[in-house]
């Protein structure tokens, strides 16, 4: 549904990726491994227009969405859901929520809170509280909730491990499993925890300075020498 | 009841405040832009109802279009001059606003002379008398709309979605983008409240004293001390703040008179000291 080919994207005079080609079809979760700086986050930003790429074309469903801005897109299906969290403190969760759905009508609004809800019960005692009492592990969860919100068709994940205990992990990657399995939602995912999001995912690309070096079904690279000893630290 | 009418007094003024400093902080806590021009545009506003008010006009009409001006003028000015402006760089942003004060003041003085002139009060004649405390009506009017307007905002501010995204613009400008919020209509629609705003003030303001082109400079400086002293993010601080400095600067002048005009200084230096968030200013309720 995704196809990005032969992407550039630059920062003013400094180009940080140097022509890409990275496809999500129907139902799949991809991810894009790489270390610091390979440019993955800049790929999602893109992706969200939050970012216009220099050359190449992104098409969602075969229409160009290269010059959209990002509301267009979200109002499109695709939901970016950042790194770093970017919660708003002082909104109650509620309203956090409320925002996520900013394209819904007032009674889908309803409808979708409770689905979220249901998905991170612990969302709901705390529905009126301001979002920056959640802890670390709860404030991810109410940032996927929020990106839920909108009723994506294609969900954009940035680093949802990053700064969470090994707990935590599991229970944010169970949930995009699930979410993934049961409602068939397609999912990119962007990973610096290389073996939880070959475990996940169908396939993967590895992205090294803005070029990727090696893809292919994610059950095959954990296999691969070079990436157990570059990504696995095995 | 010497103290009781200084304290109501000093409210009535606070509400005025209250009003500017108000629409300072909406801006400054959305846009990060500090608004010299809110006090001016309450002015060049205050000039257009003189006009219509001389005409013969009803106050509630002038009221009226007075509000619908400034929500005009605000959307041209977000639209044509912030949008652009946004950018390139911020300080220019802030100078706009500054130049604009003096494009009013000057507009102001060059076709309609600089000369004061008396502005018609809402309600006009003697002034109630209300359990020995004396009240002029206008300035009763002044509090109730000042009051109203108020609660209109913060109900527009909290219940409509909106209004949530014009807060969520002031805690992440980022995490607002992503969600795809339209961010360019929350800017339209923060200058044309703010501008709506500056409206209703300037009438008030100017039934209390003379229209003549600087009537609302002091009354920006003090909005912009209310905002500090209530805390610059926060706009129930920024009201709160208002009503505060409004009734302690009232007490200082009738008890200490020696100090009336320095000591809102004295007590802004004081607050930037020791409480630089500003009394009801939010601290970030954000664990790591």
């Amino acid at each position: 549904m995704l196809k990005i080919e032969e992407l550039y994207v630059s920062y003013g005079p400094v180009e940080a990726i140097h022509g890409i080609s990275i496809e999500v079809k129907e139902k799949e979760i991809v991810s894009i491994l790489g270390s610091n700086g390979a440019g993955k986050s800049t790929i999602l930003k893109t992706i969200s227009g939050i970012l216009k790429p220099k050359k190449g074309v992104i098409t969602l469903n075969n229409k160009v969405i290269n010059d959209l801005d990002p509301s267009q897109i979200v109002k499109m299906g695709v939901t970016h859901i950042p790194e770093g969290r970017h919660i708003f403190p002082n909104l109650t969760i509620k309203e956090n929520l409320i925002l996520g759905g900013y394209f819904l009508k007032e009674n889908e609004v309803k409808k979708q809170m409770d689905y979220v809800i249901n998905i991170f019960p612990i969302l709901k005692e705390r529905l009126n509280s301001k979002a920056g009492s959640l802890s670390g592990g709860e404030q991810q969860m109410l940032v996927i909730g929020r990106g839920l919100m909108s009723k994506p068709k294609l969900l954009l994940l940035d680093e949802p491990s990053l700064g969470l205990s090994p707990k935590l992990v599991s229970t944010i990657f169970e949930t995009l499993k699930t979410l993934n399995h049961s409602e068939f939602l397609p999912i990119l995912l962007v990973e610096q925890n290389a073996k939880k999001a070959l475990q996940i995912s169908d396939r993967s690309y590895i992205l090294v300075n803005g070029k990727i070096v090696l893809s292919g079904k994610s059950e095959d690279l954990i296999e691969k020498e070079e990436v157990k000893k570059l990504y696995l630290g095995r | 009841m010497i103290l009781l009418n200084l304290l109501i007094r000093g409210l009535i003024t606070g509400a005025i405040y209250s009003l500017t400093s108000m629409g300072i902080v909406l801006i400054l806590s959305t846009t990060l832009v500090m608004n010299f021009a809110q006090g001016d545009m309450g002015m060049l506003l205050a000039y257009f109802a003189f006009f219509m008010l001389a005409r013969q006009i009803p106050y509630p009409v002038v009221f009226a279009i007075v509000i619908l001006i400034g929500i005009l003028l605000g959307f041209l000015f977000e639209k044509y001059l912030m949008s652009r402006a946004r950018k390139t760089s911020h300080l220019g942003m802030v100078m706009i606003t500054l130049a604009l004060t003096m494009i009013f003041e000057g507009f102001v003085g060059y076709t309609f002379s600089t000369m004061p002139l008396l502005f018609p009060k809402a309600i006009s004649g003697d002034p109630l008398q209300i359990f020995g405390v004396i009240i002029d009506k206008h300035d009763l009017f002044t509090f109730i709309v000042s009051i109203i307007i108020v609660i209109v905002l913060f109900i527009i501010l909290y219940k409509t979605k909106i209004g949530i995204a014009a807060r969520s613009l002031a805690e992440d400008e980022f995490g607002a983008r992503i969600l795809g919020i339209p961010i360019n209509s929350i800017y339209l629609f923060i200058w044309m409240a703010a501008f709506a705003i500056a409206g209703v003030s300037g009438i008030l303001v100017a039934g209390r004293q003379t229209l003549e082109p600087h009537f609302m400079v002091v009354i920006q400086l003090k909005g912009f001390m209310a905002a500090v002293l209530g805390g610059m993010n926060s706009i129930i601080g920024s009201v709160l703040g208002g009503f505060l400095l409004g009734m302690i600067e009232n007490l200082v002048s009738f008890y200490i008179p020696q100090i009336k005009d320095s000591f809102s200084l004295i007590l802004i230096v004081l607050v930037l000291l020791f409480l630089p968030q500003g009394i009801f200013g939010k601290r970030e309720v954000r664990r790591a």
